[in-house]
């Protein structure tokens, strides 16, 4: 009886270890599907001199990046975020280092980071990246984005 | 201090270790923290607070020493780093060396609460980190790292409204 009692005990806790492994599964797989995801937004409007003292937003679009000291994926978003701001003109690339500006985690609401912030040339925020960025997804809205400034510009 | 690096500012890249180091050790992690949680589960609590004490130094050897010297690092070089194709980019090693510092606090936490008589403590403590070092070696997802944005904003902005 006593060894019966145990084998049924071993058994639930083997199956509470599967049931474990497959729920954080799901958990990975969900964030996977979500991260890097850009989500259009007609949100605040960001002011040059709140991120710093030096920082000039571009004419056409900025991407901005926030980050931290101990985050792995902000620096490939960051080489990603630069090659793309570089290859079109008037698209500027800043990238925030959260741990010193606790305020504006709070301000923007960030969770994680990266994120990214795709500015339009009046510094409203257009779309929010969570997680490093999509390059195909994060490209055509930028050019989308830029291609209304244009327009912009003609008309006037 | 809090200026936004320009375009033409890099991050160190220099000092880079392979990403998959980490994720190999954070694969070895999570089986030593499903066995734990087996063995607190089935009635093996001794068994499963030695475990879970040795994780605890192995996630301490990390954090304090630094990923780069800790022996599943080691172990990666030996048996895979020359097997794999060279890694198409480095990473900085602070990231991971944190991400080990908070699994070691709650391998820790879990010990402490157990000695203090709370139930279920190992195994809470266990199943937590695995989904951690899990998602970490699956997936290359880093929650540990990501709690240092959570903690940065709760306990600096303290800080930053007395100045």
């Amino acid at each position: 009886m006593r060894t019966l009692e145990h084998t049924m005990n071993l058994l639930m806790a083997i199956a509470s270890a599967v049931a474990l492994v497959a729920v954080t599964t799901v958990l990975g797989l969900v964030v996977r599907a979500r991260t890097g995801r850009l989500r259009r937004v007609r949100a605040d409007t960001v002011v040059a001199h709140e991120l710093s003292g030096a920082a000039v937003l571009g004419s056409r679009a900025t991407l901005l990046q926030f980050s931290t000291e101990f985050c792995a994926p902000c620096r490939t978003t960051h080489g990603l975020l630069q090659r793309q701001a570089s290859a079109r003109d008037g698209v500027v690339h800043l990238d925030v280092d959260l741990t010193h500006r606790p305020e504006l985690a709070r301000r923007f609401n960030i969770l994680q980071t990266p994120t990214t912030f795709v500015l339009d040339g009046a510094g409203m925020i257009r779309a929010r990246i969570g997680g490093a960025p999509r390059p195909t997804e994060l490209a055509s809205a930028l050019d989308e984005l830029i291609g209304e400034s244009r327009v912009d510009t003609i008309a006037r | 201090m809090s200026i936004p690096s320009p375009d033409s500012q890099n991050r160190s890249p220099s000092r880079g270790i392979d990403p998959r180091g980490p994720r190999f050790g954070a694969g070895i992690t999570a089986v030593l923290l499903l066995i734990a949680l087996v063995l607190s589960l089935s009635g093996g609590t001794v068994a499963a607070f030695i475990l879970l004490a040795v994780i605890a130094a192995l996630f301490a050897w990390g954090a304090f020493a630094g990923v780069q010297r800790h022996p599943y690092g080691l172990l990666f070089k030996v048996l895979l780093r020359q097997r794999l194709a060279p890694p198409t980019e480095l990473e900085d090693p602070a990231p991971p060396t944190f991400a080990q510092g908070v699994g070691f606090v709650v391998v820790v936490l879990g010990l402490v609460l157990h000695l203090l008589g709370v139930p279920y403590a190992l195994g809470v403590a266990a199943a937590l980190a695995f989904v951690a070092a899990f998602l970490n070696a699956v997936f290359g997802y880093c929650i540990g790292c990501q709690l240092y944005l959570l903690v940065a904003r709760v306990g600096w902005t303290r800080r930053g409204a007395r100045v």
